[in-house]
């Protein structure tokens, strides 16, 4: 991975922990606002990725643009207030890897629409603060970032 | 307050559909913004032209352009609506009658709701007004030809490589 697009940053996923670094384990590009404010101690994150480097997805594919629609039509509102934030997982500026949907309190992952792409993780990390979610119905990349992220 | 083409949008500090807080600048996020004050949830008018705007939202989500729509109800009957209407961009909730009043948009025939003046505006990234709809009756409303046309001449003003 070289240079990182402005407004994202790096998160590695070793399929038991999360680290705001390259490793270990597989790393990808995320929202960068997502690692830059006050940390929510404890928090939920549902890791919906795979360390398999052969676990990938172009962000344009269908699959990939519907559980983005999914997310602002009804995965957002039904967290509520739980909602830490959410970013994707990039691996460059066109492939997809995973998703991650943080919460303050257990949730409903069975819910989640991006773990119908890659199986869900559930672990507990203090590397996530609060972002707003994205307001829609813009579901493409700003110049390469991890969907929400990145603007002109 | 002066809500004509080229004089600049106020910042609406508003809760959204989930109880957010949000500026109408951070929903814009830089991008074109299609802008849509409603009566409500319960105006057959409001219900046939929101149903418009949502099924332009399949285009707006791979242009980078927005939809906003403002009206009276709470954000969780917003968020009932919205969900009713298959739409995924924002509301924005004004039922402390914040921001009503001081844009002179009140809907003076409904005593009952006080709600908005159905109005719609199109705007530059920096809110600047591009244009400006009243849908008091039902034909001033743009189309979703005309909001095409909007965001095709405001994407042209604002995107350098826009064509070559």
């Amino acid at each position: 991975m070289g240079d990182l697009p402005k407004g994202a940053a790096q998160l590695a996923f070793d399929g038991r922990e999360l680290y705001a670094a390259s490793t270990p384990g597989r790393s990808f590009m995320v929202d960068a606002r997502c690692l830059q404010g006050a940390p929510v101690r404890g928090a939920y994150a549902h890791v919906c990725a795979l360390t398999d480097e052969v676990a990938v997805l172009e962000f344009d594919q269908p699959e990939v643009q519907q559980v983005r629609r999914d997310a602002l039509a009804w995965w957002i509102p039904l967290l509520g207030d739980a909602l830490v934030c959410l970013t994707t997982l990039a691996l460059d500026e066109s492939r997809y890897g995973g998703a991650i949907t943080v919460a303050r309190e257990p949730v409903s992952w069975i819910d989640d629409p991006f773990a119908r792409l890659f199986p869900g993780t559930v672990l507990r990390t203090d590397l996530f603060c609060d972002v707003l979610p994205p307001p829609g119905p813009v579901l493409e990349r700003y110049a390469g970032v991890a969907w929400p992220g990145g603007r002109f | 307050m002066k809500l004509d083409p080229g004089e600049r949008f106020p910042d609406l500090d508003l809760p959204d559909h989930t109880g957010r807080p949000r500026l109408l600048s951070e929903v814009a996020g830089g991008d074109p913004v299609a802008l849509v004050f409603s009566r409500g949830w319960w105006c057959p008018k409001e219900q046939r032209h929101l149903r418009e705007v949502t099924a332009l939202q399949d285009e707006f989500e791979v242009a980078y352009t927005r939809i906003v729509v403002v009206s009276i109800d709470t954000p969780e009957v917003q968020a009932a609506f919205r969900a009713g209407l298959g739409a995924r961009f924002v509301f924005l909730s004004d039922a402390q009658r914040q921001w009503l009043p001081r844009l002179d948009l009140l809907e003076e025939t409904d005593t009952v709701h006080r709600p908005y003046r159905p109005a719609a505006f199109t705007l530059f990234p920096d809110l600047t007004i591009h244009a400006a709809y009243d849908g008091y009756w039902y034909w001033g409303r743009p189309t979703v030809e005309d909001l095409r046309q909007d965001m095709r001449a405001i994407s042209r003003d604002v995107r350098d490589d826009f064509q070559r």
